[in-house]
């Protein structure tokens, strides 16, 4: 689980262009959105979303499903661990 | 009536960190709306009240190419796994959108395409902008990017009495 | 301030090309919105046919036409050098891209609309997300009230493409069915094609026009009756996301506020909305006309005949508006049943009788822009 945490990390880092920023500086538990997070918005949803579909062959219907699995990376870890199908 | 550029090639990263925004969405952005929020920064940093929400300045943006560095990167991912970030940098009123949001200004955004950097047919355009009752001044921005790493970018700050 | 008339009109959509006919689509629910195969995922949308053997694009073919039958009806002379012309679209012809040596700047597109039709002066593409149409009427405007030229032709077009329904389909805002402007089961939005054009003038009459109608020195000009105004147009951001409406409606409030300074209460028919039946996009316009007073003012969406035909929007819904106060009526919004935003909203879906001689055109786009333009219809010159 902690290299998937890592993983996700990374590709989130990247996915999002969060300039300067190491998989050290995200707490798993962190939340993703709002201001005392890492102040994600609703494009940067879509990008997550592209992001399980790309890596993990998960398909997220829409952005309110996400809502639950995107409250930080430890959830997030959690659904593709129980959903990923690559 | 002030003026700035940003010469073609140049790091704006490094640009960026000279100017000090603090602002980390920069990242996010396509290279137009880098150089329009870079453009912007140059104009209007220190200036007195900035980020007081206000409807009394225009954002004009001007190009040729509109984006069509955007259009390929996106393109590329339309194939399989398309790109919701670069869709939406496609539009070329994307930058005066980027520029409205960091700097609270809710007057008028519009975005041109012209055949060329033509300043006659420019200035032509933004003289008439000042038809709306409440503009008092506006950035006016051309901002031509046929490539991520190659451009013309140049910006004004003018005021309705310049004109 | 210079008055600015429209004194042509031309359309070309999926359900008619001429403004009467689509009015009358409209009037009678008749819309082209069906389901299409994609790439690889299906989308509904409202397309043209592609049976075009004709060499050019169905883009410059559009185009041409609608522009073409608004300077005929117009009798303006396109070759003049007080002749200006707007094209706007969003992506133009992008599917293009990547082919061959293909130039997809929208500039191009302009130019040679302007070589077709004859327009000597350089044209002037207005590309500003959904709200473009609209723009470049408010451009059109100005061009006259400046003095630059007599009469412009505005142009929009817009054409669906892999690139476009992809990239919706990225941003989950389309729905796979028919389109349900502020109905509380409304899931998106459709796709459009169209193109629509109207000539702007100085003039509510050409020489030419005069001259057909036999139009003499012995006669006043009061027996004429005068072509719609264009009264004032407003573009104002959010200033708040690039691709999410603002929750308090702010652009769209500071552009119907503007608007709304020239519109007489007793005269003020309808606002036709965006409406594109996005969850958010008609919530925030429901909050928008709230704040602005008119909760009770019958609103009318026209996306659930033509989808969203995004750079002909703002040009083809006032082409329709303007008929439809012409007839007197406001037009039914296909596609509502059940009011389902959290402010109240005087749409419907019948027709219903307009009470007025002006009304609003509103719309939002991608990058927080919003707009408004107040028509007014013409009386006795």
């Amino acid at each position: 689980m902690e290299q998937l945490i890592n993983e996700i990390k990374l590709k989130v880092i990247e996915a999002l262009n969060l300039e300067g920023m190491t998989p050290q500086d995200i707490e798993d538990t962190a939340p993703l959105f709002g201001d005392e997070g890492l102040g994600l918005d609703s494009i940067d949803v879509l990008e997550l979303i592209v992001l399980l579909e790309k890596n993990y062959g998960i398909r997220l219907a829409t952005p309110a499903d996400g809502k639950a699995v995107f409250t930080s990376i430890a959830t997030m870890a959690s659904y593709v661990q129980a959903h990923r199908t690559k | 009536m002030k003026q700035v550029n940003i010469p073609s090639g140049a790091n704006l990263a490094q640009l960026y960190r000279d100017l000090q925004p603090d602002y980390p969405k920069f990242f996010k952005m396509d290279v137009v709306s880098k150089l329009g929020f870079l453009l912007t920064e140059m104009l209007v940093a220190g200036e007195a009240g900035r980020f007081q929400p206000r409807q009394d300045r225009a954002v004009l943006v001007f190009s040729r190419q509109g984006c069509l560095a955007n259009d390929t990167h996106y393109a590329a991912t339309m194939a399989d796994f398309p790109s919701p970030a670069l869709f939406v940098y496609t539009l070329p009123n994307i930058v005066s959108g980027e520029i409205a949001i960091r700097n609270k200004y809710a007057g008028e955004t519009s975005a041109y395409v012209l055949e060329s950097y033509n300043k006659d047919t420019m200035w032509e355009l933004v003289r008439q902008a000042f038809q709306d009752r409440i503009t008092q001044s506006a950035i006016v921005a051309w901002i031509d990017c046929p490539t991520d790493t190659q451009w013309t970018a140049e910006a004004f700050l003018v005021n309705r009495n310049d004109l | 301030m210079k008055k600015v008339y429209c004194i042509g009109c031309g359309v070309v959509t999926p359900v008619g090309d001429t403004p009467k006919g689509v009015f009358q689509a409209v009037r009678e629910g008749r819309s082209a919105l069906c389901l299409h195969p994609g790439f690889p995922e299906p989308f509904f949308a409202s397309l043209m046919p592609r049976d075009c053997t004709a060499p050019g694009t169905l883009f410059d073919h559009m185009v041409k036409e609608a522009a073409a039958a608004a300077v005929k009806e117009a009798g303006i002379d396109a070759s003049s050098p007080r002749t200006g012309l707007i094209l706007s679209s969003i992506k133009g012809n992008v599917e293009m891209l990547g082919h061959g040596s293909a130039d997809v700047s929208l500039a191009v597109q302009a130019r040679r609309l302007a070589q077709a039709l004859g327009v000597t002066t350089a044209p002037v593409v207005v590309s500003n997300a959904c709200i473009s149409g609209l723009a470049a009427l408010v451009q059109g405007m100005r061009m006259i009230q400046g003095g630059q030229f007599d009469q412009v032709i505005v142009a929009g077009c817009e054409v669906q493409s892999r690139f476009i329904v992809t990239g919706f389909q990225s941003l989950k805002a389309l729905s796979l069915q028919a389109c349900r402007p502020f109905d509380e089961a409304r899931d998106g939005l459709n796709l459009g094609e169209a193109a629509a054009a109207m000539v702007l003038s100085s003039q509510p009459m050409t020489p030419m026009t005069l001259g057909e109608i036999g139009f003499s020195s012995s006669r006043t000009k009061n027996n004429f009756p005068q072509p719609w105004e264009l009264v004032s147009g407003c573009i104002r951001n959010d200033a708040n996301h690039i691709s999410g409406p603002s929750r308090t409606g702010e652009g769209s409030y500071n552009a119907l506020q503007y608007v709304l300074e020239d519109a007489r209460p007793e005269a003020l028919a309808f606002v036709n909305v965006h409406g594109t039946a996005t969850r958010y996009n008609d919530e925030m316009e429901a909050i928008a006309l709230g704040r602005a007073g008119l909760e009770k003012l019958p609103v009318n969406a026209l996306k659930g005949i033509f989808g969203h035909t995004m750079g002909a929007a703002g040009i083809l819904e006032s082409i329709v508006s303007m008929q439809a106060l012409e007839a007197g009526v406001v037009l039914p919004t296909k596609g509502y049943e059940n009011l389902g935003v959290s402010v109240p909203v005087n749409v419907s879906a019948q027709e219903r009788p307009a009470q007025g001689s002006q009304f609003i055109k509103l719309l939002s786009g991608f990058g927080g822009v919003n707009g408004a333009l107040l028509f007014q219809k013409g009386g006795a010159l």
